[in-house]
Parts: structure tokens; C-alpha cells; sequence
């Protein structure tokens, strides 16, 4: 078994995995890992190589874009555990093409597949339960918290549906933040953030989103259970229509 | 009138609509304009009911001229009425979509003055949203029955989808339990929607600016229960709807008592078990290439309440199984209980690497609970499982619970 180590970041992930492909080692017998800096450490540390990162990607774009669309969404989980069984996907990507997403009988491809179909789920679910409020100056704000890193493909989704005003997504748990201005969108940080006032409207129409959301539950039929697991409690810190519960 | 109140009444009259998905439709927003639809419909939150909401579901007015035996806001019962304007929907539209709470609007009304006046001040709403307010959102409209052929055509240039409820499961129940109803009312419509979307997919087949009619096809619902008619009635009239009138989905609706009526049977509850059957069997009509005939018979002519109506087959058809997972063609493994689409595919590709064991099942997530009765994974049959048919029906009732499942959803007589 031949140890690898990598700084940490998603860039230095992809490209150890490059250089390890590149290096000709059999993947099913190299094992690789965040490098720790302990003493007792062992393994070839990768430098990170962006050039390598992304002629990876393209290869890789090449071959399987089904994979590349899985390997995005597995960065976005942020996971620091599965780089080995990454490293096997990736390979066994260049293998079979887009069919390897099929291959779940194989551990490794069922961990990556699995956990980029995670992040894919929340990226999903926060299209639905992001919720923008109005400033005073007339911009949106929507605030969110969730497990994986899903801003960017989730500000894009919105750049389309909402380019008629302009609006910032702010992530709480990162301090990263989107902000489209009506034509483009960009990304940035904030350290330091409080929400700006509220415009006048705004108040009134949660309050009619909220009688709403009330009325249209079937009172004999309520079901806290089957609502809390399709919307677990962690969104609702956001959520207009849990405001007050 | 105060706007809450509003909602207050005409939400709370429009919860018991089945028919609020809004999947099925692909719609890019305008330039500068709000909005746009997604293929595969997205939830925005949960009832507390755990229904999913995705749409603004809303009538526009509960204050009915007609008398539906079934209906909570028939003229005869002294409810609350109350009526939105059409400018007072667009904009309640408008600010929850710009909020993110909603994929769209989805409007149902009672019959106020008239079929006409009704549908067309819903027709305005539609309208208004896509040309004043450039809405790219989703729209789905009811069709009041007996409105004109001209409204109609209107509607499905607006909306996404469209739907005329059929109500009732047949013609004589309608003109017993919703006299005020004809059955070529409901009927017309249909065919019209029908014939329109069909040279609609034409036209832009040879040019992108054609209009489209209606893309996300259209729907309808029937009371479940409130009438004699036979499930496999209820499946041959479904099937009809698909095949001849290329309807996208039938919604049931088990039937709630909500009005003392000597036309209506008496209920101890309503037929949620029975709804919920008639889904399970509209699904395997729609995707798993079943036909009314197969899951049903004259000598047996109603759902199965013990077994949901594939295992019912299978259990039926020992001459089936078992099902080989390692050749099987996609169809034939569609047939097992407890391997649905997702599994079904997930076989096929995972087959393609090596064969796969019983343990593979569970790797790719088969649930194997009911599937391992009736099948070998390559002539392997299932630990210790005895095959014998006479006692898998015992088994599966007694053994690792064939319980149904809650039933989703209960669903009062359609509106509008
Ligand atoms: S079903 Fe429709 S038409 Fe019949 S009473 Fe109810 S609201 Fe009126």
C-alpha cells in the first residue's frame, strides 16, 4: 500500500489524484489522505498543482461528464475521509466512462456516488427553502446554513429564476456570500455580517404567507412527524413560515 | 374585506385539491422578466399536514351558484364566501414567488355568477401574470365546466397545465350527485385541451415560436367513494383517459362526508386505504406496463386491501417467479415486489460490472424486505427462503409485515 498525503483543499485533492493516475501506482493499492503534520506521518506528500487540477477535469470531462458532475457534487460535501475511495472512482471513471456511476457494487464508487447524491439532495432542497426577504433599499437578502457547500450551483439556479431584482445569498455557517446585481453574479466572503432593516412591505406579506401555510394543512390530518422529516428543524432557524414556533 | 381573511377562506377551501404538482414542465424564463419552471418540480415547504407545497393553490372564489352533493361550498351550505379580484392574485403571486416561497399558482374556483364569468376572470389572472408581470413561473388553471371553447383555448396558451375534473367515476353518478354538472360539459373541454396541445407539439415542432398549449400536459380528479362504481371501473375509466385523451395524471380523492345528503352513503371514515390502492394501481397502469385487466378481474373486481396490487399480482401469478436478477429484462424485473424504477435500473447497471449477489442487492439499495420471496440472484434463491407459493401469502401478511403503509393523503370532492 503506497501512502499519499495532499494539503486539504478540493484543488489539491484533484490534483494528487492526477499525479497519482499520472504516476502509473495501482489505485486499489495506494491510499491517500490529509497530510496532519504529525510526527508519526508517513507518505508521499503531493504538492498542490492547479495546472494538473484542471487538465484532470478537462481529461475527465472528456470521458465521463457524468463523473465530473458526481466529483463536483462530492466536493461540495466538504468531506475529509473519502479521498482513497475517490481516487479509485476517478480511475475506474477513465475506465468505464459514465457507467461508472452504475458500478455500486463496488464500496468506493458506492461512498462517492452516495455522498455527492447528498449534497445533491440539499442543493435540491435549498432551491425550495431558501427564502428572500426585502431590504430597505429595495435588494433581497436570503440567508442559509446548510451541511454542504451548495452556493454556487444554488446562486445559479437563482440567477436565472430571479433576474429581475437583485439579490444576495449569504451562507452563515461559511461567511461566503452571492450577489447578483440583475446581469451578473459573483462570489465573495463576508467576516463580518448583520441584516440590514427590513423594508415596510415586507412584514405584511409574511404575514400572508404565513396564514397560508397554516390554512392549507388538512387540520385532521396533522403529521408533525412526516412534516419534520421531510423539513428537518435545522432549516427552519430561516424559514418564514416557522418564525415563532 | 381584509386580504388575510381572504386567504383565510379561499386556502382553506382549495386544501383538499389533490392535483398540485408541479413538475412536467419546462419553461425558460423571459429576459428581464421573473421566473421559470423546473422539470422535475421542487417542494418549498411542508404543511403541517407533511404534504408538500410547491404552488400558491388558491380559488378564486368559493361563492358557488351550483349544489354538488359532495361539496363543502355548495350553494346550499352556509360557509363564509368571500372573492379575490384578479389583480389581488397576480400580486399575492408575484411577492411570494420574488420570496422564493412557491414554483407558481395553481387556480381553482366555484362557479360564481356564471361558467364564463368565472373562467374568464381566471383566464385574466394567467394572462396578466405572463404579459404584465412577465411571470415564467408555473400556472395551473381549472377548467370550470360548460365555459366556453374560446376561454378554454386561452387558458392553455397561459397556463402550464390544465384540468377538468372529471368528478365522478361515471355519468350517472355525476347527474345524481352533481346534477348541475353535464357530462359533455366535462367531456368537451377535455377533447379540446386534447386536440390543441397535440397541433400545438406540431407547430413547433416545425417552428420554436409556435405557442405552446398547455406543456405540462393536463390532469384531473375523481371522488373516490361517494359512488358505486367498481375500482377496476375506476382503473379502465383512467386507462381510457391515458391512452384516448393523453392525460398526464388522474388524481383520487377518497371521499369526505361533509355534507348530510340521502344521495351520499354513510362512511364510518373516508376511503383513505382505498385511495391509496388506486394510486399504487394508477402507477403500475402508467410505468410498469400493467393494464386494468391484469390487476383486476370481474370475479374480483376491487382492490386488495391486505397486499398493494403488484404483490396481489404476484401472488397470483407463481408461474412468474422467480425472477432471475441476473437476466431478467427491465420489464420482467419491474414485475417483482419490492424492486421499483430506481432499483429496476440500478440492477441493470450494476450487472453490466459483475453479477450481482444478494449482498450487491442491498449495496445498491434494494429493499429487500418483500423483492427477496421472488427472486434468485444468478439461480441463488434468498437464505432459507422457502418459495413454496401457498405459504408466501401467509408469510408475507404475518411474517416481516406487509402492513400498508399510511395512506398520503386524504383528499376532499374536487372544487371548481
Ligand atoms: S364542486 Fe365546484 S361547482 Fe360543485 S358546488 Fe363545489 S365549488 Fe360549486
Amino acid at each position: 500500500m503506497n501512502h499519499y498525503l495532499y494539503d486539504g483543499t478540493p484543488e489539491g485533492l484533484v490534483s494528487a489524484i492526477a499525479a497519482i493516475l499520472d504516476s502509473g501506482d495501482d489505485p486499489e493499492a495506494a491510499h491517500l489522505a490529509v497530510r496532519q503534520d504529525t510526527l508519526f506521518e508517513e507518505g508521499l506528500f503531493l504538492r498542490t498543482d492547479s495546472a494538473a487540477a484542471e487538465a484532470l477535469f478537462a481529461r475527465l470531462r472528456e470521458r465521463a461528464p457524468d463523473a465530473v458532475q458526481t466529483l463536483w457534487y462530492f466536493t461540495m460535501a466538504e468531506t475529509s475521509e473519502l479521498e482513497t475511495s475517490l481516487l479509485r472512482y476517478i480511475a475506474l471513471a477513465f475506465e468505464h466512462g459514465d457507467r461508472v456511476n452504475g458500478y455500486l457494487t463496488h464500496g468506493d464508487v458506492k461512498a462517492v456516488v452516495a455522498t455527492a447524491r447528498k449534497a445533491g439532495r440539499e442543493l435540491h432542497r435549498m432551491k425550495g427553502l431558501l427564502r428572500f426577504e426585502q431590504l430597505r433599499d429595495g435588494t433581497w437578502l436570503a440567508r442559509m446554513e446548510p451541511d454542504h457547500n451548495v452556493i454556487q450551483p444554488l446562486a445559479r439556479h437563482f440567477s436565472r429564476r430571479l433576474r429581475a431584482q437583485e439579490w444576495f445569498i449569504y451562507d452563515a455557517r461559511r461567511h461566503s456570500a452571492a450577489h447578483w446585481d440583475g446581469h451578473a453574479l459573483s462570489f465573495g466572503t463576508l467576516e463580518q455580517f448583520s441584516r440590514p432593516e427590513l423594508s415596510p412591505e415586507e412584514q405584511e406579506v409574511q404575514q400572508l404567507w404565513q396564514t397560508f401555510f397554516k390554512t392549507i394543512a388538512i387540520p385532521e390530518r396533522k403529521n408533525p412527524r412526516l412534516q419534520q422529516s421531510n423539513m428537518p428543524a435545522k432549516y427552519w432557524k430561516y424559514l418564514t413560515e416557522k418564525q415563532g414556533e | 374585506m381584509e386580504l388575510q381573511e381572504k386567504i383565510t377562506i379561499l386556502s382553506g377551501a382549495a386544501r383538499y385539491d389533490a392535483s398540485c404538482a408541479s413538475s412536467g414542465s419546462n419553461r425558460e424564463g423571459s429576459a428581464g422578466g421573473t421566473g421559470n419552471t423546473s422539470q422535475g418540480g421542487i417542494c418549498h415547504s411542508w404543511a403541517d399536514d407533511g404534504r408538500c407545497i410547491s404552488l400558491l393553490k388558491i380559488l378564486l372564489s368559493n361563492d358557488c351558484r351550483y349544489d354538488c352533493a359532495y361539496c363543502v361550498n355548495r350553494s346550499s351550505n352556509p360557509v363564509p364566501r368571500a372573492s379575490f379580484t384578479a389583480r389581488e392574485v397576480v400580486d399575492l403571486t408575484m411577492e411570494f414567488y420574488r420570496r422564493n416561497y412557491i414554483e407558481g399558482l395553481f387556480l381553482s374556483s366555484a362557479v360564481n355568477v356564471s361558467p364564463d364569468h368565472t373562467m374568464e376572470e381566471m383566464v385574466r389572472v394567467a394572462e396578466m401574470l405572463r404579459n404584465e408581470e412577465r411571470f415564467g413561473g408555473y400556472i395551473h388553471l381549472k377548467i370550470i365546466p360548460g365555459s366556453s371553447p374560446e376561454l378554454v383555448r386561452r387558458a392553455g396558451l397561459a397556463a402550464d397545465r390544465i384540468s377538468v375534473n372529471i368528478e365522478l367515476p361515471s355519468s350517472e353518478s355525476l347527474q345524481r350527485l352533481a346534477p348541475q354538472k353535464k357530462k359533455e360539459a366535462i367531456l368537451a373541454p377535455m377533447k379540446l385541451i386534447g386536440a390543441e396541445a397535440g397541433v400545438s407539439l406540431v407547430e413547433r415542432r416545425k417552428s420554436r415560436k409556435a405557442p405552446r398549449f398547455a406543456p405540462a400536459g393536463q390532469s384531473t380528479q375523481m371522488i373516490i367513494g361517494a359512488s358505486p362504481e367498481t375500482d377496476l371501473q375506476i382503473l379502465q375509466l383512467s386507462q381510457g383517459l391515458y391512452r384516448k385523451m393523453n392525460l398526464k395524471r388522474v388524481y383520487y380523492s377518497a371521499f369526505v362526508p361533509v355534507n348530510e345528503d340521502n344521495r351520499l352513503p354513510v362512511l364510518s371514515a373516508p376511503p383513505l386505504l382505498r385511495e391509496h390502492r388506486l394510486y399504487q394501481a394508477d402507477w403500475l397502469l402508467r410505468f410498469y406496463g400493467f393494464s386494468p385487466e391484469e390487476i383486476l378481474s370481474d370475479d374480483a373486481p376491487n382492490l386488495d386491501e391486505s397486499f398493494d396490487p403488484k404483490t396481489a399480482w404476484a401472488l397470483r401469478h407463481p408461474e412468474f417467479f422467480p425472477v432471475e436478477i441476473n437476466r431478467a429484462d427491465y420489464a420482467a424485473l419491474l414485475r417483482v415486489p419490492g424492486i421499483g424504477v430506481v432499483s429496476a435500473k440500478r440492477i441493470i447497471a450494476a450487472r453490466r460490472f459483475a453479477p450481482v449477489t444478494h449482498e450487491g442487492m442491498k449495496k445498491i439499495g434494494v429493499v429487500m424486505k418483500r423483492a427477496k420471496y421472488f427472486i434468485t440472484c444468478s439461480g441463488r434463491p434468498f437464505d432459507k427462503i422457502d418459495q413454496q407459493p401457498a405459504r408466501l401469502r401467509q408469510r408475507l401478511l404475518l411474517g416481516e409485515g406487509s402492513e400498508p403503509k399510511q395512506p398520503r393523503q386524504l383528499v376532499l370532492p374536487g372544487l371548481g
